[in-house]
């Protein structure tokens, strides 16, 4: 009984922290721009990211050790650097569109003016980081995360003609779009779904929690099960922007934007709903990307880590997070607008994919590392075709963000 | 294991050299990305982002006159999209147009955002007017549309150039 309420309480909260900023963002920006006729990207997406969490997951309960230390290991420093640099920056980028987002959120539901809501929220996520237990932080954000389904309510609510909305899903360039922009826009989604620091945050949460090749089933039907639901919400917020945006001619540009179809299909007690969500969702992912730049930071210089571990035994792993909240207040207290930070960090993360994908492939077929728990063929063929998706994004960002102005 | 990195001096200027490649490259993306096209393609996406904008305002004030929208977020919309339209003015104002004619649209463009920001005036007093005062929430979506018109006609007129 205990290990199905496990179960179950690990495909909520993965459901719940499923949605960031990045995934809450873009897609409304592509339901208000291309209706439903990107979703096959989210399906891309959300399909690869189960395939390297699961990898990376079974790399931590394996090997007993987070794969970025694994990597750092295995492939020796530079190829860990290479890895280290571009996690990093990414990591970097969305902690500081995380913690923007929490303030919008706050701004919504307070009219109180978002930067002063800035050190507020960066205080809260080191204050959780640095007092409340890693299971605890987990399950709760993951779970209040969880009323963003609100979305798919307002969907309903709203009383679209489905027929037309199903119509949307075949993947076509809108009229008034080129396909240079809905390419651009197909790669920020993927991007926002397979955002590098949702592996390293997995491996190193399974090492906190002690995980071992027993819990490999729950780690698997908690990937399996409960990231495609939550690829599911992303959908549900790119329907919802696509029959209330759409036909005004809205093009999202703010996350006041975002919540507009929620009240229109659910009134007050919605957009209640949604924005507790949202910042649910958004908390939760500033203290993921947090540890997460803790994690590889520590985990590439051989620094004492873990939230297991009280802060003095691990002060350079903690000093690094408190830098990153730091250097995060700083860039957004320039005025630099949170929703385009969020944009840019999507568009970069699609940029950086191979470097922390390939590593992960490579560590997962080793079986110094994983005994007999090493991919299984079809794994690997899944792997190598994802290998060449990422690699076609990453090549292609640039240039497409050059030819549409990054997408306007 | 404990691992720690390891440091060749004639590696060391590699980074540094990477480093000023990235923020090279990152310049000429800003640059680039920056970049736009003529006055007649420049008022076009203003036109579009303050449409965008003003349709915005334009539900939140239904849905809160409906009351399915709180005031805090009403206010916060509004916020965010006047400074949509502030940008896009700006943009307009910043062009170099060379041909009267260029020039003519600029000043068009002007006005109709000028409008647009007038608007957004009145339904901003109208919210901190509250239930009953002047002007109404009505008269502040009223202000909204006629802006809204206003750059549809604009928008017509430089599509069909």
């Amino acid at each position: 009984m205990k290990r199905i309420l496990g179960v179950a309480l690990g495909i909520l909260t993965a459901i719940g922290g499923f949605v960031d900023i990045g995934d809450l963002v873009t897609n409304a920006v592509v339901g208000s721009r291309f209706g439903l006729s990107l979703v096959w990207v989210v399906a891309v997406g959300v399909l690869g990211i189960c395939l390297f969490a699961n990898m990376s997951g079974r790399v931590a309960a394996a090997s007993g050790r987070a794969t970025f230390e694994v990597i750092r290991e295995r492939l020796g420093p530079r190829a860990g650097l290479a890895n280290l640099s571009a996690s990093f920056l990414i990591n970097l980028m969305t902690v500081t569109a995380e913690i923007g987002g929490i303030a919008l959120a706050l701004q919504l539901a307070s009219s109180v003016y978002y930067l002063l809501w800035i050190p507020v929220a960066a205080l809260a996520v080191w204050f959780v980081i640095w007092r409340v237990r890693f299971s605890i932080m987990e399950n709760v954000t993951g779970l209040v995360g969880l009323t963003l389904i609100v979305f798919a309510v307002a969907l309903f609510l709203l009383k679209p003609d489905w027929g037309a909305l199903a119509g949307q899903l075949v993947p076509t360039v809108p009229g008034q779009e080129t396909i240079w922009t809905y390419s651009y826009y197909a790669i920020a989604l993927f991007g926002a779904a397979m955002t590098p620091y949702e592996v390293f945050f997995f491996s190193s949460g399974a090492v906190e929690e002690g995980w071992t090749v027993k819990d490999l089933l729950q780690e698997r039907t908690n990937v399996l099960v409960g990231f495609p639901l939550g690829g599911l919400l992303s959908v549900a917020i790119a329907a919802c922007a696509t029959v209330v945006l759409l036909p005004a001619g809205i093009s999202v540009t703010s996350l006041s934007q975002v919540v507009l179809p929620v009240a229109e299909g659910a009134g007050k007690l919605g957009l209640a709903v949604v924005l507790v969500g949202i910042v649910a969702a958004t908390f939760g992912a500033a203290l993921e990307t947090t540890l997460s730049s803790g994690y590889t930071l520590a985990q590439f210089f051989g620094w004492s880590w873990g939230k297991f571990r009280r802060p003095a035994e691990a002060a350079r792993f903690h000093l690094a997070m408190i830098i990153c909240l730091l250097v995060g207040i700083a860039v957004l207290a320039t005025g630099v607008d949170p929703v385009l930070v969020t944009e840019y960090s999507v568009v970069f993360s699609a940029i950086a994919l191979p470097l922390t994908y390939l590593p992960i492939l490579i560590v997962a077929n080793d079986p110094e590392y994983m005994r007999e728990h090493v991919n299984g063929r079809a794994v690997n063929a899944l792997g190598m075709v994802y290998l060449v998706i990422i690699l076609v994004a990453s090549i292609a960002a640039i240039p497409l963000m050059i030819v549409t102005g990054a997408g306007s | 294991m404990r691992n720690t990195p390891v440091s060749a001096p004639a590696a060391k200027s590699r980074p540094r050299l990477a480093a000023r490649l990235w923020m090279l490259a990152v310049t000429a993306l800003a640059v680039l990305t920056a970049c736009g096209g003529g006055t007649a393609e420049s008022v076009s996406t203003a036109v579009k982002d303050s449409s965008s904008a003003v349709a915005t305002a334009r539900i939140a004030l239904r849905q809160d006159m409906d009351g399915k929208l709180t005031r805090a977020a009403t206010s916060t919309t509004l916020d965010d999209e006047l400074k949509e339209v502030q940008t896009s003015r700006s943009s307009v104002l910043k062009l170099s147009p060379a041909t009267p004619e260029d020039r003519d649209t600029q000043k068009q463009a002007l006005d109709v955002l000028d409008q647009c920001a007038a608007g957004f005036a009145t339904a901003r007093a109208a919210l901190s007017a509250g239930d009953g005062g002047t002007p109404s929430l009505a008269d502040g979506d009223k202000a909204l549309a006629g802006a809204q018109d206003a750059l549809k006609q604009l928008g017509d007129k430089v599509g069909s150039k």
